[in-house]
């Protein structure tokens, strides 16, 4: 297995390199950099286009040996130029050539330092692509010898996540990580004209909290038979009157993954970002993983 | 087996309620951010809109133009009870509405007693909130596209419909929005009591055009009785100011702002009202509000001879009444909410939904209650029968205040009533004299629905309560305050 990270001479492709050297580092896996560029058109008669194929080329080599310049000493890489019709489409020929078990990228220049923000590759890619995908927030920096110490799984108590559970148990077991299960109440307090007092409601949500907490409970105990257990096996609640709040109520510190399955709206096979965890990615503070369906299911399986 | 006396007046341990309210999270933490001005507009907003709008056509045909005077008294009584509401608050720092008050200083039984009434002020008002909407929908369509809901679908049977469907509808939405979680902001709030206010003081500045001083000449035709009779049903678009209360928990220099703030709001409110019914009894001779709906936006097109103020002002009530049913639907499944974990009423009242975080069950059950009452009965009864409900429990908040004077002289206090006991016996009085003088059969309904609460809190509520099932019964003062 492979991880296969998408790089450009940018603060995107910086961000994403570090991620996808922590995750080899943890993970044991071979890295593939790679930088996709325009495919060249029919060739013509004229050939008019070789210049410009050729400074492509010229530039992508740069950007790679940028690449091995920026990339953690204690990491080895491959490192390909590989041609195609769009930057998703590239990267995902290139995780079918290395049987990828991760696409990794940097977040988008648009969006705030710190959080993951998505860009048009991204977007893309969350919303088909059949390997799993690992986003770095922006201007993540992992820093030398730094592995993933924790994945949190975010957790909302559908069947499906019962699979992406067992699933980063297993990666955690491989990279000897703990697990963590973590929920999100996300609930604005009540107008204060209900008359009930703003506090009053907040047994509402304890009560789901208290539900869900038994289900991730639950839904922890395969994990258990995960050999070696990632320990420990732990259930967080984050409460928030917004997305932003109830992510930042739970701790997280350095060596964090944050993990979200795909919606049940999309085919199993591929990664389809749904709203809510459309709205997890875009609040969280660590670089997210989401996984589709079907690879989650044969990690379980496993 | 706990004896009948100590279970009927077996109190819930205020930690207890503190804990089950999630104080001891970090989420619970509300700073003290709210200064006086914002407290009172808390106040205003939650009171301004719930009745004003529709009560005139039911109060000036008992008063005469000496509905003004019922105002004022309504107006009084209310800022009395608020008082007292808000001493109450203060010293029992559990957070909700004033069953958990009376569930923890007077025993589960009054508690029961004070569900059966907030029942009537938020269920009941919910009803009649939703009623008086569709009369200004009606009148907005009529204005708009010179098309009305046809009589049989908007009007209660004893009024000669069938069935009032825009009320319905309206209580359907909201119930549909309680349900997928989106709840009112703060903001959103905060742009309806503009609205609100908007409307009155339009109603007020182009209404005095036609004022005319001989439909003041019988200026009060019914007498006193007939003034404390309308009061009765004025009292309805007085509910709300308890809001201040429940947002003492915020509130920053609580014992000074809480009852300065009552008081702006009161004032502010009071003024209001009593302009814009002043205003309307000028206009217009005492006859022709009987029946009137739409009352106010009517008024103006008289007046003006011109459509787009009365559009205008149906407009504003039509937006401003929507958020007014939400909040109060929202109101009435939260307290329920808090009843069924006590283990007072079934617990389907509190299963909450996974994904959403409602609880879903509790709010469809709500809606159709509510929605058969707004669509069957007529407003005029709706508007009585909240009233009374909470009088009575604004008289039990009263009592509660002198009670735990006695009982919990120690008790540290937020915030004491000032001209202590006058205040709150003044405030049992008037509440007293102004139910008196509802018709009968309010007070009827009023007796056997209560008793109905009691049948049920000794059939089910006695034997199902958590607080006897847990052999758990520190009454309040085995607990450090």
């Amino acid at each position: 297995m492979t991880i296969v990270a998408g790089y450009a001479p940018d603060e995107r492709g910086r961000a994403g390199l570090e991620l996808a050297a922590m995750l080899a580092r943890s993970a044991g896996e071979h890295l593939v950099v790679c930088v996709v560029i325009p495919a060249p058109w029919v060739p013509g008669m004229a050939r008019i286009d070789t210049e410009y194929q050729a400074f492509l080329d010229d530039r992508a080599h740069r950007a790679l040996d940028q690449a091995r310049a920026d990339l953690p000493s204690d990491v080895t890489a491959d490192f390909s130029v590989h041609s195609a019709r769009s930057a998703p489409s590239g990267l995902l020929e290139v995780a079918a050539q290395h049987d990828a078990s991760v696409i990794v990228l940097g977040s988008s220049t648009a969006g705030v330092f710190g959080h993951v923000a998505l860009g048009s590759v991204t977007g893309r890619l969350l919303h088909s692509s059949p390997y799993p995908v690992a986003l770095a927030t922006r201007g993540f920096r992992a820093g030398p010898e730094v592995r993933v110490t924790r994945v949190t799984v975010a957790y909302g108590g559908s069947e499906q996540a019962d699979d992406l559970v067992v699933a980063a148990a297993v990666v955690a077991s491989r990279m000897s990580a703990s697990v963590r299960l973590a929920s999100f109440a996300v609930s604005p307090r009540p107008p204060y004209t209900s008359g009930v007092g703003r506090l009053a409601d907040d047994a509402r949500v304890r009560e789901w909290a208290a539900s869900m907490e038994t289900a991730a409970q639950k839904a922890l105990q395969p994990a258990e038979d995960v050999q070696p257990v990632p320990h420990p096996l732990e259930v967080v609640i984050g409460y928030g009157e917004d997305w932003d709040e109830a992510l930042d109520d739970i701790e997280w510190r350095d060596g964090d993954v944050l993990t979200v399955g795909s919606s049940a709206v999309g085919p199993a096979a591929q990664v389809f970002l749904g709203s809510r965890a459309g709205k997890i990615v875009r609040h969280s503070p660590v670089p997210v993983v989401v996984v589709p369906r079907a690879a989650a299911q044969e990690l379980a399986g496993q | 087996m706990a004896s009948l006396r100590e279970q009927i007046l077996r109190r819930k341990p205020v930690t207890e309620m503190a804990a089950e309210t999630g104080a001891d999270t970090e989420r619970s933490e509300l700073k003290r951010t709210i200064g006086l001005l914002p407290l009172s507009a808390i106040g205003i907003g939650g009171t301004i809109g719930t009745g004003i709008f529709f009560v005139l056509s039911e109060a000036v045909p008992i008063a005469g133009p000496a509905v003004v005077w019922s105002f004022v008294f309504a107006g009084v009584v209310a800022g009395l009870t608020a008082i007292c509401y808000a001493e109450l608050a203060g010293a029992v720092p559990v957070s909700g509405s004033s069953y958990s008050y009376a569930y923890a200083t007077l025993g589960e039984i009054v508690a029961m007693g004070v569900a059966a009434c907030l029942l009537l002020e938020y269920g009941v008002s919910g009803a009649a909130v939703a009623v008086g909407w569709s009369q200004y929908l009606n009148q907005l369509l009529d204005n708009l596209f010179g098309f009305e809901i046809p009589e049989a679908l908007s009007q209660a049977p004893e009024q000669g419909g069938i069935f009032n469907l825009p009320a319905v509808i309206l209580i359907a939405l909201c119930a549909l929005l309680l349900i997928r979680g989106a709840s009112e902001s703060t903001t959103v709030n905060a742009i309806m009591v503009m609205i609100k206010i908007g409307v009155l003081i339009l109603f007020i500045v182009i209404g005095v055009t036609g004022w005319n001083s001989d439909n003041l000449s019988d200026f009060a035709p019914f007498g006193f009785s007939g003034v404390t009779a309308a009061a009765g049903i004025i009292f309805f678009s007085y509910i709300g100011l308890d809001a201040v209360s429940t947002a003492g928990e915020e509130a920053k220099n609580p014992r000074r702002n809480l009852p300065l703030a009552i008081l702006i709001a009161l004032l502010t409110v009071t003024t209001l009202y009593v302009l814009t019914s002043l205003i309307a009894v000028a206009a217009q001779p005492t006859e022709r509000f009987d029946g009137q709906e739409a009352g106010l936006a009517q008024i103006l097109e008289d007046i003006t001879g011109s459509e787009w103020p009365g559009t205008l002002v149906a407009a504003g009530a039509v937006i401003s009444i929507f958020s007014v049913t939400l909040v109060v639907l929202y109101g009435q499944t939260r307290i329920l909410f808090a009843m069924s974990r006590d283990g007072m009423i079934p617990e389907l009242f509190h299963k909450v939904n996974a994904r959403t975080l409602t609880p879903v069950p509790n709010t469809i059950i709500v809606a159709v209650v509510i929605a058969l009452l707004a669509g069957l009965i007529p407003i005029n009864f709706l508007a009585e029968m909240t009233s009374i409900g909470t009088l009575v429990a604004f008289i039990v908040v009263s009592i509660g205040v002198i009670v735990l004077r006695q009982t919990h002289p120690d008790l540290p206090r937020g915030f004491k009533v000032p001209l202590y006991p006058l205040t709150p016996i003044l405030s049992v009085v008037g509440a007293l004299w102004i139910i008196q003088d509802l018709r009968p059969v309010t007070i009827y309904v009023f007796l056997i629905w209560v008793a109905v609460a009691m049948v049920w809190y000794f059939v089910y509520g006695r034997s199902h309560s958590h607080l006897g099932r847990h052999e758990h019964v520190g009454l309040a003062e085995d607990v450090e305050p």
